[in-house]
């Protein structure tokens, strides 16, 4: 039990330091994706009748 | 700008077979109640202001309108490949570059004839009905939400005689079922498309990497999905390996690694699609502090 609480303990502390890469990367992805997005073509529905 | 022509079935002449019954689902979508009606992608509509078929007098309407529209962006590609013989076998790929909730979105795919000479009654004057809706051949739940993902919706049907094959084309669009926005649309001419995408001898519709040559179609995971393009080998993502570690054989290594990545993504939320599916240790309805115990309690009876 005493090396469980441990664990949990060191994970929790570990899981911190990987935000400062994390948002780093978060940010960069942002704009790399906001780059390259598609573009949308114009979609029309015309309801019509030949009379 | 891509339309089709859906043709009210009270204003089709007897000998004309414009009118199709699917006018009436697609109609009611929108709340049509009388023609011409015009609903630009899903969610813009114009009612009446022109002789049917002519849009020449609301040209300045629909200039406004396409303006508004176009190059809006998007996280959808569409991309529709296949083979037309007696029947048309369509494999359509939609692919996304940004993250969107798939909540409500559908892919619908069309089956129109375009440049059909036609007088039209209303407007007394000939010219070509353009992309009249022959069929409505499937709505289909899009299951992808993330950047990078893509998924394949495939089928047949069969030509008519009484069609043009040369005018004949696939439509496909995504759209949302709740707000009726339009998120992109393509369309291929049925004779344009290509039924082996990666030119390794097996047809997209049997091919599991569509896009990348692979004729042996080598899958060790046996998830349908080929190793070539697989993403998660699922021998080593394995309940619990949320690392994808894997030691020189290239057996799953399940460690300390894996404890950190689960407790991360409990604080952040975020993980990708080879762990979500290792990441329910105990098997229950959530993901939580439960699993972390279940995971270190699994390593250290493996260690042991």
């Amino acid at each position: 039990m005493k090396k469980l609480m441990i664990m949990i303990i060191i994970t929790f502390g570990y899981s911190q330091r990987l935000d400062p890469i994390d948002i780093t990367m978060q940010e960069f992805e942002k704009i790399v994706y906001n780059a390259s997005r598609n573009s949308q073509k114009v979609f029309v529905e015309d309801f019509t009748g030949l009379q | 700008m891509i339309n089709i022509e859906w043709h009210n079935p009270s204003f089709t002449p007897g000998n004309s077979d414009f009118d199709i019954p699917e006018y009436s689902a697609r109609g009611s979508m929108y709340g049509v109640s009388g023609i011409p009606h015009t609903q630009w992608n899903g969610v813009e509509e114009t009612v009446g202001g022109y002789a049917n078929g002519n849009w020449e007098a609301f040209i300045g309407t629909f200039t406004a309108l396409y303006n508004s529209m176009i190059d809006d962006d998007t996280p959808y590609a569409i991309e529709i490949n296949g083979y037309a013989g007696a029947d048309v076998s369509y494999d359509v790929t939609v692919s996304m570059d940004a993250d969107m909730s798939n909540s409500n979105q559908k892919v619908d795919i069309f089956v129109v004839e375009d440049n059909i000479w036609s007088y039209w009654t209303g407007a007394s004057q000939y010219h070509n009905a353009r992309n009249v809706a022959r069929d409505w051949l499937a709505t289909e739940d899009l299951n992808i939400s993330g950047s990078g993902e893509s998924e394949t919706f495939s089928g047949s049907f069969s030509l008519n005689d009484d069609w043009n094959s040369d005018s004949v084309r696939i439509i496909a669009i995504v759209q949302n079922y709740s707000s009726k926005q339009v998120y992109q649309v393509t369309q291929v001419n049925i004779n344009d498309m290509n039924p082996d995408i990666d030119d390794d001898g097996i047809l997209n519709g049997d091919d599991n990497c569509i896009d990348i040559y692979n004729p042996n179609q080598e899958d060790s995971d046996d998830d349908l999905i080929g190793d070539v393009c697989d993403p998660c080998d699922n021998l080593v993502y394995v309940l619990g390996n949320l690392s994808g570690d894997a030691n020189n054989l290239g057996d799953p290594v399940l460690d300390i690694m894996d404890i950190l990545t689960l407790v991360d993504f409990l604080i952040t939320g975020e993980s990708h699609e080879c762990q979500d599916p290792v990441m329910n240790i105990n098997d229950d309805e959530h993901i939580n502090i439960v699993d972390v115990i279940a995971l270190v309690q699994i390593i250290l009876n493996t260690s042991n």
